[in-house]
């Protein structure tokens, strides 16, 4: 059956997104090739879906990780609160006759781990042992009278306070930069590392975050710890290599905030490279207004 | 403009490994919810960021569906893909701040200047100066036209067009994400875009 023109316009909303039947999709392109009309329509409907690219895109890297650290900051907050709450309001529920002695076992828990949670002297910081202990069993060996004996491995968690200033405290944080698992964890370390003063080591080991780190989040977050080292020949050449090699636009964005800062002819050729190589018009355009700024060519001869 | 959904599936190996996640999440394992969460966060505020032209508002809709989705994630059953679940929850919290915004006659992230309407929200973004001013002036003319057009659908046609046009969903999907048929979806789809032809025809 052939479709008419009336038909044909209302389908080309949905032929342009591939929203159509095969069927439809055949009558369409049959009534296309026979009616210029029709074939004018579908290239002014064109025109319009590409002219629609022009709406920029809102995404702001630098609100990505803040919504990420406010959603981690709700979590841990929601989870601390309920897990007490939870615990009163079912002692609450209890029959009388059980509340007392289950409020008496709780004081003695207070009384007990209260003390032991009393500060001791760690290094030029405080440290105190708090309750839990993690325990993994290695090996195990019956020794054929009905006894077993059992190879455990303790971990015991501290928790340790002080000032960023603190050695000791700085090479924790930096250790968590380095090796911890969980990329919250290292994302705090970093936010911490950036609020201190500035040392070798927690520089070199922010460029290992920017450039080893396998999480987006972390790598956006060191780029910002590492402002205050904008101008150190290593960054601004970590962060050149960031510009060419992350295949993160939002990290790629934040390290041009950064070379921003220093207008560095070492990095001209970099740029000039990005301009020619980026697929993101948003970071090329940024690299060319780069080089503008720089008095630098924008392409390479 | 498929780019969005591809990406998203792109950077999950598999569905298999998506409902491992989404596994050891519903068990309470920490980790897998934040990997769970680094997987769509982006989508998820360009989304809100872009129904809603305004950081703000957009990081309020983040915290509060990631929040859903930590607290109900016990409850999701597979019924659905994970995708069109987190986007359902994504778009209703989006629909009823576009609702109110519109009873209440909010103020719009569109304003009037010396040199005609401008979208906030791109003047919040725009940062470097013009390589081609005159192009690039043409453009942000453009692009505020655009903001809007968009700002003129309704609720619902905003949605749909948003997901249909710029996240590159299909029909089906986006019928499964509003609460919709397929059909209601594409009738949708069909006034939003006569709507945005006929505001946008004297610049295309």
């Amino acid at each position: 059956m052939k479709m008419t023109c009336a038909e044909v316009r209302e389908q080309l909303v949905f032929y342009a997104y591939g929203e159509v039947s095969p069927a439809v999709e055949e009558q369409v392109e049959a009534h296309l090739e026979s009616c210029p009309e029709c074939r004018a329509e579908r290239a002014r409907h064109a025109a319009f879906l590409e002219a629609l690219d022009e709406r920029q895109d809102f995404t702001d890297p630098a609100l990505l990780v803040a919504c990420r650290n406010d959603l981690r900051a709700a979590i841990q907050a929601g989870r601390a609160k309920s897990g007490w709450f939870d615990w009163l309001r079912d002692v609450a529920q209890m029959h009388i006759p059980f509340r007392v002695p289950v409020g008496a076992l709780a004081l003695l828990a207070v009384g007990f781990f209260g003390a032991r949670l009393v500060p001791q002297p760690f290094g030029g910081v405080e440290a105190g042992v708090a309750a839990p202990m993690f325990s993994s069993v290695r090996s195990v060996e019956p020794d054929g009278t009905g006894r077993i004996e059992i190879a455990v491995d303790d971990v015991r968690r501290r928790v340790v306070s002080g000032n960023i200033g603190d050695p000791a405290i700085q090479a924790l944080l930096v250790s968590a930069v380095r090796d911890e698992a969980n990329p919250g964890v290292r994302v705090e370390s970093i936010g911490a590392l950036g609020n201190g003063g500035e040392s070798d080591e927690v520089m070199h080991a922010l460029i290992g975050a920017v450039t080893r780190d396998p999480d987006a989040g972390v790598r956006l977050k060191a780029i910002e710890a590492l402002k205050q080292y904008a101008g150190h020949a290593d960054v601004r050449r970590t962060l050149a290599g960031v510009l060419v090699k992350d295949d993160d636009p939002g990290v790629r964005v934040q390290a041009i905030d950064l070379l921003s800062a220093h207008h560095d002819p070492s990095i001209v050729g970099i740029l000039q490279d990005a301009v020619q190589k980026e697929d993101n018009g948003y970071i090329r355009s940024r690299c060319r207004n780069l080089l503008e700024m720089m008095n630098a060519s924008v392409g390479t001869y | 403009m498929n780019g969005a959904a591809e990406t998203v599936s792109a950077r999950l190996a598999s569905p298999t490994d998506e409902a491992g996640l989404i596994r050891a999440a519903q068990r309470g394992d920490e980790d897998a919810f934040e990997r769970l969460v680094r997987s769509y966060d982006q989508s998820v505020l360009r989304i809100a960021s872009n129904l809603l032209r305004s950081p703000d508002e957009a990081r309020d809709v983040y915290q509060e569906a990631f929040l859903k989705v930590y607290r109900n994630l016990h409850q999701f059953r597979f019924d659905c893909s994970f995708h069109t679940w987190l986007y359902r929850i994504v778009t209703n919290i989006c629909l009823d701040r576009l609702r109110r915004r519109r009873v209440r006659r909010e103020e719009s992230a569109l304003v009037e200047t010396a040199d005609g309407v401008v979208d906030r929200a791109v003047q919040a973004v725009e940062k470097a100066p013009a390589s081609d001013p005159e192009r690039q002036m043409l453009n942000r003319e453009l692009g505020s036209r655009i903001a809007a057009a968009l700002n003129e659908l309704t609720p619902r046609e905003r949605t749909v067009f948003e997901l249909r046009h710029y996240e590159g969903l299909r029909l089906r999907a986006i019928g499964e994400v509003i609460g919709t048929t397929e059909e209601a979806a594409k009738n949708c789809l069909f006034r939003a875009t006569q709507k945005m032809r006929a505001s946008l025809e004297a610049f295309v």
